[in-house]
């Protein structure tokens, strides 16, 4: 039986990664699990720039999301740890407290929704892990990547705060990397692992310390012998990919670290070529790692 | 008392963030906080060097948090940096400080759904979902939010910065 899922998409990925969304799709309905596109949705909305500003917008347009997936009698999927970290704090916040969700009920009324709770929200991480499984995943892959070493970045907002969370250790989380292992591929031990990408820095006012940052994360990947990189948070990819391939025209060594999204790791384990999981689309290339993937 | 607060709201602030009184400048928290690239050392805490400056809310320096939680979960003190640090960054939006990247972005999401803009490179995109053999993007459900953010207060807040 496929199960199905309400594929929120958030901006990023949609806007500027498309080439993440098509490989989702590819990736999950190969699972037997079905992404469905719902037109109702927005912006999550973003968390550092409108919910610290404004935190009941930012709840009440959350919770409005998730009313529409509810609505729909389907679960919410993601690909994004911002969008997480937002919808997981709506109906955490919500859920625990009467008084707000009559208030944010109120402030959405008008929208034609209203807030449950009965939408459950993960990110595609534990979608993999829980629905299907590692026992499902190591049968699907057919090509495994055990010529790669492969630096993980897991983020920070999908694990933190880990009360809310709840899905690894902050300071020293493993997840990412037994599915790197489930691919066939040798997690690489790196100096700050749980470092931030720097995103916030290069957007909200220093361009110089996230090329620093940069430099160093990177820098430590290299040392650790990784071939390339992984993510599973769209700013975190743009930030390791754009990002880099800027840096790496001002005074940053050249890494050429290929980034690539956890999603497309298991596409190209699962049989899927370069182009089919839309490495055409990076800034970073490098051809000892494309080569690497040839002769997986 | 380990952070300097010399001037003369210096009361008021810890008031209202009585936490702050309680920082070592230990330096715990700037070693796993991104914001240590961008130039704070270990004498100069992230903490210090926000609540040194005359008006913490007015210090640029609070728009490089990344809200990630790091500083909250490994200071030995509970000082909980980041709790301080979003409390300013609401003062500070609330008093028109907030900087053009937020406010922009803020504007973006009330009226397209989105958080940055798309619509004047619609085409562009939409040729590059198709490759990828996506359905193109259009509009939101912008009515809805704009409904929300009338009931809230903040269309009416951001339509206040506009005409300043
Ligand atoms: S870890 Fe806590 S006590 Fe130490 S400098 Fe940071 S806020 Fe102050
Ligand atoms: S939450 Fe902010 S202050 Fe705390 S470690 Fe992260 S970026 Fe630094």
């Amino acid at each position: 039986m496929t199960k199905k899922y309400a594929f929120f998409r958030g901006c990023f990925v949609p806007v500027r990664l498309p080439h993440i969304e098509a490989v989702a799709q590819k990736v999950f309905s190969d699972m037997g699990i079905s992404l469905v596109n719902l037109d109702d949705f927005t912006c999550c909305p973003e968390p550092v720039g409108v919910g610290i500003n404004d935190k009941m917008t930012w709840l009440s347009i959350a919770a409005r999301n998730l009313a529409v997936a509810e609505e729909n009698g389907l679960d919410i999927i993601t690909v994004c740890n911002g969008c997480t970290y937002t919808l997981r704090h709506a109906s955490h916040a919500l859920n625990s407290n009467k008084q707000l969700r009559d208030k944010v009920n109120g402030i959405i009324s008008d929208t034609g929704h209203a807030y449950k709770g009965n939408a459950k929200v993960s990110h595609f991480l534990e979608v993999l892990m829980n629905d299907i499984g590692t026992r499902k995943m190591k049968s699907a892959v057919k090509y495994p990547l055990s010529k790669l070493t492969i630096a993980t970045h897991t983020g920070c907002h999908i694990l933190s705060p880990k009360e809310i969370m709840e899905f690894d250790n902050p300071f020293d989380p493993t997840t990412l990397d037994e599915l790197v292992m489930i691919l066939g591929a040798t997690p690489a031990d790196y100096d700050k692992k749980t470092l931030c990408c720097g995103w916030a820095l290069m957007t909200y006012g220093s361009r110089e310390g996230a090329y620093a940052l940069l430099k160093d994360k990177l820098g430590n990947m290299k040392l650790a012998q990784a071939d390339c990189l992984t993510v599973v948070c769209p700013q975190c990819f743009y930030q390791f990919d754009m990002g880099q391939w800027i840096a790496s025209r001002k005074d940053i060594p050249q890494y050429n670290l290929p980034v690539l999204f956890y999603l497309q790791l298991l596409g190209l384990a699962m049989g899927y070529n370069l182009q089919e999981i839309g490495y055409d689309s990076h800034k970073v290339k490098n051809p000892e790692f494309e080569n690497k993937i040839k002769m997986r | 008392m380990p952070i300097s607060l010399e001037y003369k709201a210096k009361n008021e602030l810890l008031q209202k963030f009585p936490k702050i009184e309680t920082c070592l400048k230990c330096n715990t928290c700037a070693l796993v906080c991104p914001v240590q690239y961008a130039g704070f050392s270990p004498t100069n805490t992230y903490v210090n060097n926000i609540f040194s400056t005359q008006e913490p809310e007015k210090n640029p320096n609070i728009w490089l948090c990344a809200s990630c939680h790091k500083c909250e979960e490994i200071c030995p003190y509970e000082v909980k940096p980041l709790e301080v640090i979003e409390a300013l960054k609401d003062e500070a939006f609330e008093k028109g400080y907030a900087p053009e990247a937020i406010r922009e972005e803020i504007n973006q999401v009330l009226t397209t759904g989105y958080a940055f803009p798309i619509f004047q490179s619609l085409h562009f995109i939409n040729r590059e979902r198709e490759r990828r053999g996506l359905k193109p993007l259009g509009e939101r459900k912008v009515g809805e939010i704009k409904k929300i953010a009338g009931k809230t207060g903040l269309e009416n807040k951001m339509a206040g910065w506009k005409k300043k």
